[in-house]
């Protein structure tokens, strides 16, 4: 009787079938077995260029087409391989030194075979990515070969073979193809086809089966620069011989398995979130958990057991008599560190001598105390569920850096020190420590193990000189995960054709003014900051018979150039927003669209999106209508020309008029918003005033308010706010709005406890108008800056406002608490930020102009896409923050100028400081006060510092004070920065 | 569907038939032995998508596919337990390998492993019939009861206090039923079983279960003795002893004609039954396994495995509903008194007449104890049928 299985004997094409079989757990912990056929095909083509039979075969799309083949004919050549070669790498080549491909230098025609890339895809998303752009990049010269589905390279599983074994024995097997493949074509400089793995059973195997094959190691040596090479193979590779050579005993706790984990946070008996760290405590992290109001509190090396800022990890809360307070000393790990030997790893214990001196005293302080009720909940890491390493910039402790290496080639261990406080010194080994130090570097980890105390990374690359302003300027965008590369060819693509001829068709019939309304004949003019170059904003308005008035706000119609889903829409979904630096843009979208075919030039016909409401004198909204639309902008003002127009009377035309108009409506619109709640909030902002040629910093000056800049923003605001009600009650599910959450009553706990104890204001935080009130009441008639400090320290303990996609919130979680609107969203900046491109569409189909693209309709698709943006706007608001402060320790560079400065921070061995005319603050420590650092008390309960002995002061909270602000390189962190030294005390 | 199905054949074929099944030795109508089986074909791993599944089809032409498949499910907590999610320690490092010390672990944790008869659901399907119909009902509730009857199986899938795997057996008869298909369905199911793979358990005590994503892995439900698992080297009792591994249960039909014991019957020797019984039993190395290697050894010389009954039921064979022969003393047509008028012709077929030879008359009566006493020895005799039945489904290729 004939079996009911597939024989191979009966199937003329068992051959060509074969099947993957293996075990799927879904989240909602189904385990199921999954059957998977595959069909096997013999027309993959190699994608040699030097393969013939291969381009005969390979698959046409329905043009016609081929795609091109990618490997050189004439690839490069090594000292062991001088006829050329093509590499093909096992996964752990790639998960090791994937910082190797990406060089410029070397590593060009890698064949990425499927099984490597489906591995790499399992063990690291963030490497697979980096993967998949080296394979998109054309000099690179990466082709992504299916060896599964092809005929010759296909391998069954064996009895008893391991997953990994079978891999490595498919990239034996694609590599033996390779060889036997490209000698058939008859070339007379055949290149050989390299495996390179790190895995010895791996190599072992490869030379008995006669496959050429390298360690990452051995490969690199055969190049040109191997020494800068070498360095970024990674610590792990040689793990074996430092394991052999020193057993070192765990230092750390281990983690708990995953599965564990999972069942404690599902039961509740762990806890799972952010690890964040302390700026000014790195033995002090926190992190907050659903399942309390406060954040619980992680004191000391061992119980953060290796997690860094930003991990993903699981905790478990300590017993209530180990619950402390937290510190309120500045720990620097520099300071404490400082004189760790990178090289021996002293074993003995994770907890340094200083280190625990300095928690002494946090022990007796606590212990002193007999407000017990401070004390807050205390947990440790018990397992991190996702690492979330980067790349770090830093650059290498000069102190660590033994005399023998400056000079040799060998290599040298050292400390890296990250430019970012709240991660850890790394520790580095490196062949090339003379030429590196006094550089700005760019590092990654690579792992921290059990028995070491600090975690283990390698060298990517050198960003150049440390405080050049390219090397600082690069530095920052790195850190801030900002995107800065140049538009790839694929982005470019999608721009129109005619470039900066385009124009807005002359004919009404041409299909670009299908349903645009021709607002060519109204007065519009466009109110930015000076030199602004992308115009997103115009604005108009007019009387009407009726005694109301029309207001137009007419806003860049960037969807019409950027099409969902095409590459352009991508890149611009990545990099989120515009990201504005000192001296520097980076740009959302092309500058051909930025600056010119959206931007909303004077005197130039432009596409814009419009917005028409009909107001009542008193600026009620009568109407309000969306359109498309052509306009003609008749002036770009500077908000300084614009403020001067209004307020000189002899200027009567129109123009000046309707900005009068628009003057007076928008002042009762911002009242109107007040009286809601609005609130005023404020962050200590300056500009950077630069010599135009050099672009060298000469000034820094605090913003001035004008009137004009809050009349844009009003109607900008009532722009977002119109448009929010529009696509909502269009999409009810799938608006992308923004929102800005009511802030935990606990998050002003402190800040009113230190006004009622200082100054004997009350803070009410009931609602945003009790606070805006109360933070009103807020004044001190001697000294106007202090209502700006408090609205300083309570922004800091507002939350940020986050885009969202209105279907995963409930309407009355819709609110944006600063601004007091019930619902609210980011319209009228298309060219800078990607969530207002997107609102574009969704209003464009809310009014029927045209169909609504599935991407911006998808829930999932929204929600990721807000995901991203909200992170990449708070990056950007980062780098730009971090690129002033840049700016002003240079502008400040060599000066000494004495300012006022107030305490916005007290801790028990210091206080920091923030002074408004730079927009800066300090720490000042102690041991700055004097020279021995002065013995002082601290009373926590009236926020106090006296010092006494070698010099005595009494600092207070909200103190003013007048400090000497002088530049300082900081050997710690190598950035420029301020100093500040306490002059007097008012 | 019912035991009792139509036969056609006359009284006196029916006599005929019961007579040579009764002589010593019996002589079956297709020559077979008393204990020997139907000829048959199988093999595993058809349904590529189960955990398990197996196929058997009989030299009458009937045919039955199974399939298992398991799910994790969670339990359903008792009250007063006490689920331990942070153990430290994790309990003697049982870090060995994963596939064979199955038997070790029910040892060591022996009263912690529980497991309820809800967590296996089988279906029965026969084509033709409903699936409520009663035949089928009882036929599922036979198999079920083989496998539950003694509580063991059921703990094979207990993975922590708060999770087990549920399996769903789906029984399905491909042919229609031209005899009674319970030996068949009993033994496609015991290939199955010995063919299904439950993932493997990665996470250790009461965590939420995490299993191996590599199918390869994934050890058998009935562990594999070392004959076919290169694996178990590290078991040595194992590695001594080829088959004495547990078993899934086999479930077999056996008759009684007067002394004789016939197994397996056709379809037209059911017809002619004077007790049909059904005879679950399974094979288990649990008691050899804790007693000492020497009593291991006897038992591996005397046969190798110990046989347990399960449970018996007995099936109500359809020669009761066979109409009686007519002895030629009653019959008309041989010139009986044909003053006799048909309503006394009636009252001699039914009458409780003596047995006349050659005369066809259904069996009536429950069967005798010593009968059935001889019958559940039979079946479970050392190197008998079973071990004969065991031993063949065991040279099934599992794949």
């Amino acid at each position: 009787m004939a079996s009911l299985k597939r024989s191979v004997d009966s199937d003329p094409f068992a051959a060509n079938i074969s099947s993957k079989v293996y075990v799927r757990s879904t989240k909602s912990g189904k385990v199921q077995k999954l059957v998977r056929e595959v069909y096997l095909r013999q027309d993959i083509p190699c994608s040699s260029r030097l393969c013939g039979s291969c381009r005969e075969s390979a698959p046409r799309d329905a043009a016609g087409r081929q795609t091109p083949f990618i490997l050189s004919e004439a690839p490069a050549g090594t000292s062991v391989f001088p006829q050329g070669h093509y590499l093909v790498p096992d996964t752990n080549a790639f998960l090791t030194a994937m910082d190797l491909f990406e060089q410029s230098s070397a590593f060009y025609d890698v064949i990425v075979l499927q099984v490597v890339l489906e591995e790499l895809r399992n063990r690291s998303l963030p490497l697979y990515n980096r993967l998949i752009s080296l394979t998109k990049s054309e000099e690179k010269r990466f082709y992504v070969f299916f060896n599964e589905f092809r005929l010759e390279t296909h391998i069954a599983r064996q009895e008893g073979e391991s997953v990994n074994d079978r891999n490595d024995r498919a990239v034996r097997k694609a590599v033996a193809w390779y060889g036997q493949h490209l000698t058939r074509t008859g070339a007379k400089k055949v290149p050989a086809v390299v495996m390179l793995s790190n895995d010895r059973d791996n190599l072992r195997e490869a030379k008995k089966e006669g496959i050429p094959a390298c360690s990452l190691a051995e490969y690199v040596k055969q190049l040109k620069d191997a020494d800068t090479l070498l360095d970024m193979i990674p610590e792990t590779e040689d793990q074996d011989t430092i394991k052999e050579k020193r057993p070192g005993e765990p230092l750390y706790p281990e983690y708990f398995t995953m599965s564990k984990m999972m069942t404690g946070v599902k039961s509740g008996l762990l806890h799972q979130g952010t690890f964040n760290v302390s700026p000014y405590n790195y033995l002090e992290g926190s992190i907050r958990v659903p399942a309390f109001p406060k954040p619980l509190l992680i004191l000391g090396r061992e119980n953060i057991n290796r997690a860094i800022d930003g991990d993903l990890v699981v905790v478990e809360v300590l017993p209530k008599d180990q619950w402390k307070e937290p510190s309120t000393q500045v720990i620097e790990e520099e300071a404490i560190t400082k004189n760790e030997n990178p090289d021996a790893e002293e074993t003995a214990d994770i907890v340094s001598e200083k280190e625990r001196k300095a928690l002494q005293e946090e022990v007796r302080r606590t212990h002193s105390k007999t407000t017990e009720g401070h004390a807050q909940p205390t947990a440790k890491v018990v397992g991190v569920v996702k690492r979330n390493w980067r790349q770090y910039v830093g650059h290498i402790d000069q102190s660590s850096v033994s005399q023998s290496a400056q000079q040799g080639r060998k290599q040298d261990t050292v400390f890296v020190i990250p430019m970012d406080r709240k991660i850890p010194k790394i520790r580095l080994r490196t062949r090339q420590v003379a030429e590196l130090v006094g550089k700005r570097i760019l590092i990654t980890i690579d792992a921290w193990d059990r028995s070491s105390r600090h975690p283990i990374g390698h060298f990517v690359r050198s960003l150049g000189e440390l405080e050049t302003k390219a090397a600082e300027t690069e530095a920052l965008l790195l850190e801030y995960d900002v995107q800065y590369r140049p538009f790839p060819k694929t982005v470019l693509d999608c721009l129109p054709k005619e470039g900066h001829d385009w124009k807005v068709p002359e004919s009404t019939d041409d299909p670009g003014w299908r349903d645009r309304e021709d607002l060519r004949h109204l007065l519009i003019c466009s109110i930015d900051p000076v030199g602004c170059q992308d115009i997103d904003d115009a604005l108009h308005s007019r009387a009407l018979p009726n005694g109301n008035f029309e207001v137009g706000v007419h806003i860049a119609d960037v969807s019409h150039f950027v099409k969902p889903n095409n590459a352009m829409d991508t890149e611009a979904s990545i990099r989120g927003t515009t990201v504005y630096m000192v001296d520097k843009r980076i740009d959302m979208l092309p500058m051909l669209l930025g600056t010119d075919l959206c931007s909303l030039k004077p005197y130039v016909e432009r596409y814009a999106f419009s917005v028409l409401w009909e107001l009542s004198p008193d600026a009620d909204i009568v109407n309000v209508r969306f359109t498309k639309s052509v306009i003609k902008s008749r002036e770009a003002f500077s908000y300084e020309q614009a403020q001067l127009r209004v307020d000189d009377e002899s200027q009567q035309d129109d123009l000046t008029k309707s900005i009068r108009t628009l003057m007076a409506l928008s002042k009762k619109l911002k009242q109107k918003r007040l009286d809601a709640g609005a609130l005023s909030l404020s962050s200590p902002e300056v500009k950077v005033q630069m010599e135009s040629e050099t672009s060298d910093p000469i000034d820094v000056k605090t913003k001035v308010l004008l009137d004009t800049m809050s009349l844009v923003e009003e109607f900008m605001l009532l722009a977002n706010v119109s448009v929010a009600r529009k696509i909502y009650e269009a999409f009810p599910q799938t608006a992308i709005l923004r929102r800005h959450g009511a802030p935990p009553k606990t998050n002003f706990d402190e800040l009113a406890n230190q006004l009622r104890v200082k100054r004997g204001f009350e803070l009410s935080v009931e609602s945003s108008r009790a606070l805006a009130d109360s933070l009103d009441r807020c004044v001190d008639p001697a000294e106007p800056f202090f209502n700006t400090l408090v609205r300083i320290m309570a922004t800091r303990c507002m939350m940020a406002a986050e885009y969202f996609c209105s279907g995963t919130q409930a309407y009355p979680e819709f609110r944006h608490y600063g601004l007091a609107s019930e619902i609210y969203t980011h319209f009228t900046s298309p060219i800078r930020r990607y969530a207002d491109l997107v609102a574009h569409r969704q209003l464009a189909a809310a009014i029927g102009y045209e169909a609504i693209h599935p991407a911006v309709r998808s829930r999932g698709r929204l929600e990721a896409v807000c995901k991203n943006i909200n992170v990449r706007h708070r990056n950007a608001q980062l780098a730009g923050r971090a690129s002033i402060a840049y700016y002003v320790g240079q502008a400040l560079r060599g000066k000494a100028t004495d300012e006022d400065g107030f305490v916005l921070k007290i801790f028990s061995n210091g206080f920091v400081v923030l002074v408004p005319r730079f927009g800066i603050e300090a720490l000042i420590r102690l041991r700055d006060l004097a020279d021995p650092e002065p013995a002082a008390e601290y009373d926590a309960e009236t926020y106090t510092l006296r010092t006494s002995g070698s010099r005595e002061v009494t600092v207070e909270l909200f103190q003013k004070v007048r400090v000497r602000v002088t530049d300082q390189k900081d050997e710690t962190t190598g950035k420029r920065g301020v100093k500040m030294e306490l002059l007097s005390v008012y | 569907m019912a035991s009792s199905q139509h036969v056609l054949l006359s009284p006196a074929e029916l006599a005929y038939l019961h007579a040579s099944l009764s002589l010593t030795p019996p002589i079956r109508p297709d020559g077979r032995s008393p204990t020997q089986f139907r000829p048959l074909v199988a093999e595993t791993g058809i349904l590529p998508g189960t955990n398990g599944s197996a196929r058997i089809c009989f030299a009458d032409g009937t045919e039955a596919i199974v399939g298992v498949k398991a799910e994790v499910e969670r339990t359903a907590q008792r009250p007063g337990e006490e689920t331990v999610f942070l153990e430290e320690g994790g309990g003697g490092d049982g870090d060995g390998d994963d596939d064979d010390d199955e038997e070790g672990e029910t040892g060591a944790q022996g009263d912690r492993r529980k497991g309820e008869a809800s967590w296996v659901e089988m279906t029965v399907e026969i084509p033709g019939l409903r699936d409520d119909d009663s035949g089928t009902a009882f036929l599922s509730a036979m198999l079920s009861e083989a496998l539950l009857a003694d509580g063991e199986f059921v703990k094979r899938l207990w993975i922590n206090r708060r999770f087990h795997w549920k399996l769903y057996l789906d029984i399905i008869l491909i042919s229609p039923p031209l005899s009674y298909p319970l030996p068949l369905l009993s033994l496609t199911t015991h290939l199955a079983l010995l063919s299904t793979r439950l993932p493997r358990l990665k996470s250790e005590g009461d965590e939420d279960p995490f299993f191996d994503d590599d199918w390869a892995a994934a050890p058998y439900l009935f562990p594999r003795s070392s004959s076919s698992s290169a694996t178990a080297a590290t078991n040595t009792t194992a590695t001594k002893q080829p088959a004495t591994a547990t078993r899934p249960p086999i479930t077999l039909l056996v008759m009684a004609f007067g002394n004789n014991i016939i197994f397996d019957p056709s379809k037209e020797e059911l017809a002619v039954a004077d007790v049909a019984l059904a005879v679950s039993v399974t094979s288990s190395n649990s008691s050899s396994n804790s007693s000492g290697d020497g009593e291991n050894d006897e038992a591996a010389s005397a046969g190798g495995r110990s046989l347990r009954l399960l449970s018996i039921r007995t099936i109500d064979p359809p020669s009761r509903l066979t109409p009686p022969g007519v002895p030629n003393a009653a019959n008309a047509a041989y010139g009986a008194a044909a003053a006799l008028g048909t309503q006394k012709m009636l009252e001699a077929r039914t009458a409780e007449t003596e047995a006349v030879e050659g005369v066809w008359r259904a069996p009536r009566g429950g069967a005798k104890r010593m009968v059935l006493g001889a019958l559940v020895q039979k079946t479970l005799e050392r190197g008998g049928v079973v071990d004969e039945v065991l031993d063949a489904l065991e040279g099934v290729d599992l794949g």
